[in-house]
């Protein structure tokens, strides 16, 4: 016999003092939030409380994008296309939604966030980054 | 340093679904692995288990196996990650002299739920779970990077995935052409769905034993080691990790890595790009074997992965002819192969 069962239980996840500097931003103020190390002198993006590298503290706010350029992409049918994507000022990338329609895309490329009319302090107050257009659209 | 011997190993699966509970497809690993080394369950000193209550979909290190690990009432710890990795805690207990003998398992049934939403759940909850991403998307960011300027990357990977399902003997793979794996659906591009390796179910467990290498192969060195959680925090070019982790566990072998050789290497791929990955971080060149049994390509159980490489090995070694070689095991874990576990494994007298 196989029991068949779902879980359900709803979760309240912490957001720390970095993430929710980030998401706050995103909600009031469409801006991109990253965090500068000065111990390895590198712009983190997405904002983080502790560099990954050298595990230093107390980083500093800074404000990263909206221009970013492409660093890799996956096309995931039916989800989408995933992109990793490095905000103009910062030394990492981060991870989120390319929009279409995307016609032979190239690393480099240069991408511009869009943010959602709505916005409630979530990663998809961001809807994705687009390719801007040679023309600047 | 104490000698371990690797004295018994046992395996179920890889197999697409076994209808058993979970405690029963361990118990028959562990019986296999007991009655390889010819020792009973009051033999064992310590336990060490590799399970992700995430993908049970329970705590199995407390409710599941518990009995059929025989841990009643024995220390057993619990590695929330690959077999191997727990494999590289249990030669730490005899090294450190804490114990003689450890029997170390691994098991999961990806039949029990949908993978690629399990996997989704072990991403990071405020910037990557609510995206959708999971190790599949994540397998397919980092394909991407290597393939950008590598206009034969497709066409060589679909060649190897045809050379691995077609060595395969488990029955999960199908065997397909390189054309028709250029052909099948995307999955997370630009890797296809002839290029994933099956997954299923099963278990494996070995029995660890401070002794001497006149008894069969011996674990010579270990070393594991983690990246940071995000893709656009690391090099997604190189597995840095399992270039540390190769390091770390030749040191411990006491080999130099740059000049190290192995007749062996069991890499756990679950993916073809994987495998390239990993000779670039290992060095590893073209005169050792590669996975003569398809590898995980064949057949793969998350979790048990690694530690079936270090099975795979095993007997290998035992095989006639192949006493006194030398082979290199593999593990990994997490998105794009964050945390990384490496074993070498030497024959036998």
């Amino acid at each position: 016999m196989i029991r068949e069962e779902a879980i359900k239980i709803p979760f309240q996840y912490a957001a720390g003092t970095a993430g929710s500097e980030f998401l706050i931003n995103l909600r009031d103020h469409r801006q991109l939030t990253g965090s500068r190390c000065s111990d390895c002198e590198r712009t983190l993006a997405p904002a983080r409380a502790y560099c990954p590298d050298c595990g230093r503290e107390g980083l500093h706010s800074v404000n990263i994008g909206p221009g970013a350029e492409l660093v890799s992409w996956t096309i995931v049918p039916d989800k989408g296309v995933f992109a990793l994507v490095r905000p103009d000022g910062a030394d990492t990338a981060m991870l989120h939604k390319l929009l279409g329609p995307i016609d032979d895309p190239q690393p480099g490329i240069r991408l511009q966030v869009v943010f959602r009319e709505e916005r409630s302090g979530h990663i998809n107050d961001i809807e994705g980054f687009a390719i801007v257009q040679e023309n600047g659209e | 340093m104490r000698t371990i011997r690797i004295a018994g190993v046992g395996e179920t699966g890889p197999v697409q679904q076994d209808r058993r509970s979970i405690p029963e497809m361990v118990l028959g690993a562990v019986d296999l692995a007991l009655a390889d080394a010819q020792i009973g369950h009051g033999e064992i000193d310590s336990v060490v288990t590799a399970s992700v209550d995430l993908f049970d979909g329970l705590t199995a290190s407390n409710i599941a196996v518990t009995e059929v690990v025989g841990a009643v009432m024995k220390p057993e710890a619990r590695i929330a990650g690959d077999g191997l990795a727990a494999t590289v805690h249990g030669a730490c207990q005899i090294w450190a002299h804490a114990y003689d003998t450890v029997l170390v398992v691994a098991h999961a049934k990806t039949s029990m739920a949908a993978n690629g939403k399990l996997t989704q759940w072990a991403m990071d909850p405020i910037h990557l779970q609510p995206l959708g991403v999971n190790f599949s998307a994540a397998a397919g960011l980092q394909a991407n990077v290597l393939a950008q300027h590598d206009r034969h990357a497709e066409k060589r990977w679909a060649r190897l995935s045809c050379e691995r399902r077609a060595a395969g003997t488990s029955g999960m793979a199908k065997k397909l052409s390189q054309s028709e794996i250029l052909a099948s659906e995307i999955t997370t591009s630009p890797l296809r769905n002839g290029m994933c390796a099956p997954l299923g179910d099963g278990a494996c467990a070995v029995v660890l034993q401070a002794g001497s290498n006149a008894g069969g192969p011996v674990l010579s060195g270990v070393g594991h080691d983690l990246e940071a959680h995000g893709l656009g925090d690391r090099n997604l070019v190189h597995w840095a990790g399992l270039t540390r982790a190769f390091d770390r566990a030749c040191r411990v072998a006491n080999l130099p890595p740059a000049d190290a050789r192995f007749d062996l290497a069991e890499p756990s791929c679950f993916y073809p790009h994987e495998e390239e990955l990993f000779l670039r971080a290992t060095g590893i060149d073209g005169g050792t074997v590669i996975s003569p049994d398809g590898g995980l390509m064949a057949g793969c159980v998350p979790v048990v992965a690694g530690m079936s490489r270090l099975v795979a090995a095993f007997k290998w070694l035992r095989q006639t002819g192949n006493a006194g070689k030398r082979a290199l095991v593999h593990g990994h874990w997490g998105p794009a192969g964050q945390a990384q576990a490496v074993a070498i494994v030497d024959g036998g007298l």
